[in-house]
This record gives C-alpha cells, sequence and structure tokens, in this order.
C-alpha cells in the first residue's frame, strides 16, 4: 500500500511536470510573462517597470507615460492571480539602482491568502517550465507547485492539447492585444459599447482595511519594497482605477500606504484616487477603455514626476 | 467531522487507532477498549454540535432498556405484552424522528408556521439501527448483549453518520468480542486501503462532478431555461457525483471499521450496471433497500396478498424510502417515480412474454434512473420540469461558435452560441472538459466491478492512479480559486 501511494506521487509529478500541460490557458499567460520580462531586460536604467495585476496592461499605457517622463518604460502587469512572490522574483533581478517600480495594485492582491497563491497558475507554470525559478520560492511553494493539478486540470490538459493540436489559439498569446511597451491595445470606447450592460450592473467589492493589512499579498509586497529599496529601487505605491460610484474606503487607502511607506516606499494617489465614471472603462472595474486609458496614463505620469523630482507636471 | 476533512485524517484517526490500539494491549483491555471507543465516537459526533450528543446518548440508553424489557417478556413466553412494547419503542423512535426531522416539513405543507427545528446529525440512521435492534430483541429473545457493546454498535463513527445500516446481530457480537481478539494488521493494511479508495471516490471524483451539476440545476432553480447538452450534463454529472460521494463514503466506512477489526456489509454493487430497477435497488444502498424490504414491505404485506396489493406495498415503500432521504416533496417524487418503475416491471414481467436484449435492459433501467435523479436534485417542482424539458430537447440544442465551425455539419441540429451558459464555467472548452470527466466517470461506473471485487493488485493499482489526487484535493484544492482570465 505504501509503495502504492509512493508510485502515485511520482506518477503525478511526471505527468504534470514532463507529459500534460495547457497550451491555450496557460501558455498566454507564460508568453505575456516572458515577453514582457524580455523588453525589460532590454531597457537601460534607469527605467521605469509598472507592476499589477490586468490593471496594470488595461488602465495604465507606459508608451504614454515613459516619453512623458523622459523614462524607458515597460508595461509588467498580466493578471490578478498570478502570484507576486512569482513575479518579484522574476523582476527583481532585472531592477538596478535608480529605477522606479510603480505599483497600482489591485486591492484583492493585497488581500490574497498565502495558500491560494500557492496554487495559482503561476504554481503550474513554475512546475512544467520554469524550475528555477520555483527553486528560489520559499519549500511551501515547492509543494504548492507539486499539487496544483487537480482531475479537471489533467482534462483540461488533453482537452486544450488536442484544441491546440487542431490550431486554436489565444490571441493573446500572439501579442495582437499588446504593444511593444506591454501595454493593452485595442480596447477602444467602441468596443466597450458591447459590454456597457454588464459595466452598469456590476458591483465593486472593496477589501477591508483589516483584510489589506493582514493578507498574504501584502506581506510578499511589503518584503519586496523593503528589499528594492535597500537596492536604490525607488518604489511608489498607487491604487488601481475603479467605479467613481464605488470609491475604496478611506481606511483601506490608509492600510495600502502603510505597506509602502513602512517599509522605504512612498505612496502616490491622483485627487481623483483613479476613480472615473463607468462609461470610461472597457469590461471591469479594472481595464479603463483605450481612450481613458491614455488620459489615465497622463495624470499618472504628472503624478510620477512630481515624486521624483519634487516639481509639479501638467497632465497635459 | 467529515471522513474527508483534514482534521479527521491527520488527527481524529491517528488519534483513534492509536488509542484503541494501546487500549487493547492492555490488561484491562475488556474493560476499556470499547468505552474508549464509544468516548471517540461521541467527540466524533460532538464536533458537529456538542449539544445534541445527549440526545445520541438518551436515545441509546432508552432504546437498550427497552430491548432488554422486550427480550427479558420475550423469553418469558409473554409475546403479546413483547409485541406492544416493541410496538411503543417503535412509535417514540419515529415521533422523534418525525420531530426532529419532518415537523417543519408538515408545518410548511399545511400552510403553519414552521417550528424550526435543527435536524440532529445522523437521526435517520441512528432510528433505524435502534428499531432494528428492538424488533430483533422480540425476535431472537435469548440472545443477549451488555450495554457496552451496544452502545458501541450504535454509535461507532464508522457508521454514525451516514450507514451502512447494519444488521445488530450480526455486529453487536462482533463488538463484544472485538477486546478479546488480536489485533490484524493485515486488517488494518486493507481497511486503510479501502478507505483511501473510498476518500478518492468522495474527493477526487465526486467533488470533480459537483460543479458541474450544480451549474446546471442552479440554473434550472432560478429560472432558467436549459438547453439540450446544458442538461444533460448537468443530470449526467449529478448521478455520478452522488454515486462516488455516497459509494465512496460506503467504502470509507467499510474500511474504518475493518481497521477495529469489525466487517461490515457492502453497502453498494455498481448500481448503474443493473438490468432492471428491482436489481438496481439490490445494488444501491443496499443496507438500505434490506431496512426497507424487511421493515416496511414484508410487514406490509410483501407479494403474499396478490398483485395489486403488491403494487401497492411497493409504492408505498418506496414514497417512504425517497421520504426518508429528506423532508421534501422533490425526495417524495424521487420515491414515487421509484415505485412506479417497479410496478411497472412487475407489470411487464406479467404480461409481456418477450425479453429485451440484456444491452437495452440496462440502458433502459439507467435512463429511468437519470430521470428520477432529477426531482431528487431540483430545487422544486418547476425546476425539475425546467430539467426535464431541457433534456428532452424542448428548449433547443446549442453548441459554442467554435465547435460548430469546426463541424459544420452541426448547424442541422444544434444552434451555434458564444458560449453554453449554464455549464461548468462558460468558456468554450467547458464542453469538452465536462464530455472528458464525464467520460472517465461513466466508464468507471458502467465497465469496472465493484471495488469489493477488486483483487488486492487492482486494489493497488487503484491506489496508485488516485493518491495523489486525493491528497492534492484533502490539501491544496480548498485554496484553489478560479483563474478569471481564462477565454476558451
Amino acid at each position: 500500500m505504501v509503495l502504492a501511494c509512493i508510485a502515485s506521487l511520482i506518477g503525478y509529478g511526471v505527468l504534470f511536470g514532463f507529459v500534460l500541460d495547457r497550451p491555450l490557458d496557460l501558455a498566454w499567460l507564460r508568453v505575456q510573462i516572458e515577453a514582457k520580462l524580455a523588453h525589460g531586460a532590454a531597457l537601460p536604467s534607469p527605467k521605469l517597470v509598472i507592476l499589477a495585476g490586468s490593471n496594470g496592461p488595461y488602465s495604465h499605457r507606459c508608451a504614454v507615460i515613459g516619453p512623458l517622463l523622459h523614462m524607458p518604460c515597460v508595461n509588467a502587469g498580466v493578471a490578478v492571480g498570478v502570484g507576486l512572490d512569482y513575479l518579484f522574483a522574476r523582476w527583481t533581478p532585472l531592477l538596478r539602482a535608480r529605477d522606479v517600480v510603480y505599483l497600482p495594485m489591485e486591492e484583492q492582491q493585497y488581500a490574497r491568502s498565502a495558500d491560494a497563491t500557492e496554487v495559482g497558475p503561476d504554481a503550474a507554470i513554475m512546475f512544467r517550465h520554469d524550475w528555477r525559478t520555483l527553486a528560489k520560492l520559499p519549500t511551501t511553494r515547492w509543494l504548492g507547485a507539486f499539487f496544483a493539478f487537480d482531475l479537471p486540470a489533467a482534462a483540461t490538459s488533453v482537452v486544450e492539447t488536442a484544441a491546440a493540436s487542431a490550431g486554436i489559439a489565444d490571441a493573446r498569446a500572439t501579442g495582437a492585444e499588446t504593444n511593444a511597451w506591454g501595454d493593452h491595445v485595442g480596447h477602444t470606447r467602441d468596443k466597450a459599447e458591447a459590454n456597457a450592460g454588464v459595466l452598469a450592473a456590476m458591483l465593486p467589492m472593496h477589501e477591508t482595511a483589516d483584510a489589506v493589512a493582514r493578507g498574504g499579498g501584502a506581506a510578499v509586497i511589503a518584503r519586496f519594497v523593503r528589499e528594492a529599496s535597500a537596492h536604490g529601487v525607488r518604489v511608489i505605491g498607487g491604487l488601481p482605477t475603479g467605479f467613481a460610484d464605488s470609491p475604496p474606503p478611506p481606511a483601506t487607502i490608509a492600510a495600502i500606504r502603510e505597506i509602502y511607506e513602512a517599509n522605504g516606499g512612498t505612496f502616490a494617489a491622483l485627487s481623483n484616487l483613479s476613480r472615473y465614471p463607468r462609461a470610461d472603462f472597457y469590461d471591469s472595474p479594472d481595464h479603463l477603455n483605450e481612450e481613458a486609458q491614455i488620459a489615465h496614463s497622463r495624470a499618472i505620469a504628472a503624478l510620477l514626476a512630481e515624486r521624483l523630482t519634487g516639481v509639479a507636471v501638467s497632465a497635459r | 467531522m467529515l471522513f474527508s476533512s483534514q482534521v479527521f485524517v491527520l488527527a481524529f484517526l491517528p488519534v483513534c487507532l492509536a488509542g484503541w490500539r494501546v487500549f487493547h494491549s492492555s490488561r484491562l483491555r475488556r474493560l476499556w477498549a470499547l468505552p474508549f471507543l464509544i468516548v471517540a465516537s461521541l467527540v466524533f459526533y460532538a464536533w458537529w454540535r456538542t449539544e445534541l450528543v445527549l440526545l445520541l446518548v438518551g436515545s441509546v440508553g432508552a432504546n437498550y432498556a427497552l430491548g432488554q424489557r422486550i427480550r427479558h417478556l420475550a423469553r418469558g413466553g409473554s409475546d403479546t405484552a413483547a409485541r406492544r412494547w416493541l410496538a411503543a419503542g417503535i412509535a417514540a423512535n419515529l415521533l422523534l424522528l418525525g420531530w426532529f426531522k419532518y415537523a417543519d416539513f408538515a408545518a410548511r405543507t399545511v400552510g403553519l408556521t414552521p417550528p424550526g427545528v435543527a435536524l440532529p446529525l445522523a437521526i435517520s440512521f441512528f432510528t433505524f439501527q435502534q428499531i432494528m435492534f428492538l424488533a430483533e430483541s422480540r425476535r431472537d429473545a435469548r440472545g443477549n448483549f451488555g450495554l457496552v457493546p451496544y452502545a458501541a454498535f450504535v454509535t461507532f463513527f464508522p457508521h454514525l453518520i451516514a450507514g451502512p445500516i447494519v444488521r445488530p446481530s450480526e455486529i453487536i457480537p462482533q463488538f463484544a468480542s472485538a477486546p478479546s481478539r488480536r489485533l490484524d494488521a493485515e486488517a488494518l493494511s486493507s481497511g486503510l486501503t479501502l478507505f483511501l479508495i473510498g476518500l478518492a471516490k468522495k474527493l477526487v471524483l465526486a467533488d470533480t462532478f459537483a460543479p458541474l451539476a450544480n451549474v446546471g440545476f442552479d440554473a434550472a432553480a432560478q429560472g432558467a431555461s436549459l438547453t439540450f447538452v446544458e442538461a444533460w450534463v448537468a443530470v449526467l454529472a449529478f448521478a455520478l457525483q452522488i454515486y462516488f460521494d455516497f459509494s465512496g463514503y460506503s467504502d470509507m466506512a467499510i474500511g474504518l471499521a475493518r481497521m477495529f477489526g469489525i466487517r461490515f456489509p457492502v453497502n453498494f454493487n455498481a448500481p448503474y450496471q443493473a438490468a432492471s430497477i428491482a436489481e438496481f435497488w439490490h445494488r444501491w444502498h443496499i443496507t438500505l433497500s434490506a431496512f426497507l424490504r424487511d421493515y416496511v414491505y414484508i410487514p406490509l404485506g410483501g407479494n403474499r396478498r396478490g398483485p395489486a396489493r403488491q403494487h401497492v406495498n411497493l409504492m408505498a415503500t418506496m414514497l417512504l424510502g425517497g421520504l426518508w432521504h429528506g423532508a421534501a416533496w422533490t425526495f417524495v417524487a424521487w420515491g414515487g417515480l421509484h415505485g412506479a418503475y417497479l410496478v411497472a416491471q412487475r407489470l411487464w414481467s406479467r404480461h409481456v412474454r418477450f425479453a429485451l436484449p440484456h444491452a437495452a435492459c440496462r440502458a433502459m433501467t439507467l435512463l429511468a434512473v437519470l430521470i428520477a435523479w432529477v426531482p431528487f436534485r431540483a430545487a422544486g417542482a418547476d425546476a425539475s420540469l425546467r430539467m426535464l424539458r431541457g433534456m428532452a430537447g424542448l428548449d433547443g440544442i446549442a453548441l459554442p461558435q467554435l465547435f460548430v465551425d469546426a463541424f459544420p455539419l452541426l448547424t442541422r441540429v444544434a444552434t451555434p452560441v458564444p458560449v453554453l451558459l449554464h455549464l461548468g464555467d462558460a468558456r468554450t472548452l467547458a464542453l469538452p472538459e465536462a464530455a472528458a470527466c464525464l467520460l472517465l466517470g461513466w466508464a468507471i461506473v458502467l465497465l469496472l466491478p465493484p471495488v469489493q471485487d477488486w483483487s488486492e493488485r487492482v486494489r493497488a493499482w487503484s491506489l496508485s492512479g488516485s493518491f495523489a489526487f486525493s491528497a492534492q484535493a484533502l490539501f491544496f484544492a480548498p485554496h484553489m480559486t478560479p483563474f478569471l482570465y481564462f477565454r476558451f
């Protein structure tokens, strides 16, 4: 019986570590992450790195912010749910003194538990394709990555492999929706019309100050801010975009601010707290439409310039 | 505390097994081994609601005293008095069960305000066990058991919550002799293997099919119309969910009992391979079927009073069996459907002279069972009808655009849609993923023999295939959250 259990664990590891893959759902994530890392590695310092979930590429545009700040810029965010420790582990080696990292993290990134992070999509990516990064992470992450696959995941792998063989591909993996800076493009106001009903009905949820302060994500961010700041990297926390009719509670904002300021970073927020009318969004409160993305990026560029130089800069 | 919880697997079971071994090895094993098991079982029960342990303890004490009284009267030749005491005992047990389980249901049915009675965990099971004990006390007055083995039998945690419903005359003697029997390493090993196989059935298979079933049935409950594919995926998934859930729990219970040297009867025997409804009930929840046969159907007259009365008896038995599963009309409808199937089968075998091919019998039986699962799982009559309409294709046949594009012939029967909203997580690939899982599940239930017929080698292979997934489900699955950005 013991031998059967050991054989089961070995077989499971071999199956998900070497045989099964997710060529559609996880491939685009991997392709996006790797492409942005490659772009970031090619940039001279000092550079600006915008790191968040999908709020980063959808609501911020490096192609606008970079030139306004006269800094090379990479929009490094991909999606909420990708482990922050994984992203920080990949980006930290590319950061140099005087680089600037701007983190307009979604509220749930702070509150996300360590348990949930351990079995997130990046765990599957690391276990199948990136053991080098996995080795740098704590051993609890190794265990989580090993056990990140359930029976439906096996079925999904088989189906996705068959679909990929039949020529089906995710447009996001081809880079058609992302520009060279890593910004999401093409999510125009016209296209957003199709989502107007959904946007009107959405009820955004906010994290409490306590959930933010005690969250597993908050601890990971705090550690990154501390270590990056110690190496001369300027880390600036920010707020994600959201509906004007649903601002985050002041206590939540204070808790977010505290994570940066208590660990050697700074925090910067627009006077509108990055809140916009629902008509400015594409398909969720984290995703501005392209026109609003550009306008918001100008405002953020002005805010960052003020923080970096101490001089107020016009958003226009 | 569930068998499939971390606290049970990591704490309760090891402590319980270690304690049993320590007490069993001591000189005072005859005195302390069974009381230890009773206390452990009460802790197991109290994990849910401590105060209801008093109900369980009171029920055990009262029924034991009643059983002794009935046995004494029967042994002394006062059979009429023994019968009266037996009737009073059964009535008292059923009243208790009725109050806790059916008071709210009855009040709602007649339009009164429900009293809001909390249903004590496992009351249906320990009530039936004790009714069997009282009946056996009258039938076999010579047998006599002490309070301790009796209490160990009723409260024994492996079968306390969800059966199997075991015959007291078969199990109490095992408890009575358990402290003096040698601990059997082979029993421990085979029991643990069976427990792990049951755990895999529950955590890996049943919990995979549950979300597929929930999406469809929840949509029907909210008034949505389901298309053909959505409805069938939900029903096929639920049939697998309930089978793997319940048979997995039974395997775990039988395996746990085996670890303590107690042999429980088989409770499932590949029911979806049945070629008739009667055979289905000989294979599904076998110990409940036997209870209903021996304590409802036969006392009502069984088949001894002519065909018409037999049909009435069958319907009554199945309706009560349905109501036993839960206090709702949907369960009564499920029982009624099975009663009607059994009557139809009797009429067919009595009046129709040709036999259908075996495969056709199996297919028809399975279809009938699947249809009956609809009211069992649905939130109410309206939701049941919506689900049945969907299964009949009356609300259309739709398929994801991707498939219709790939196989243009499908346009003749199916309407292309971006995604099937009421199937899985409503992605395009949710359909083939569900199909792959359903294929695996139905292959297991239709092609493999039941666990109890597996050789040691097959059990080892089964464990090799499932153990890692069970560990994953037990420790990591609770933390997995859906990733929102999957496009297909």
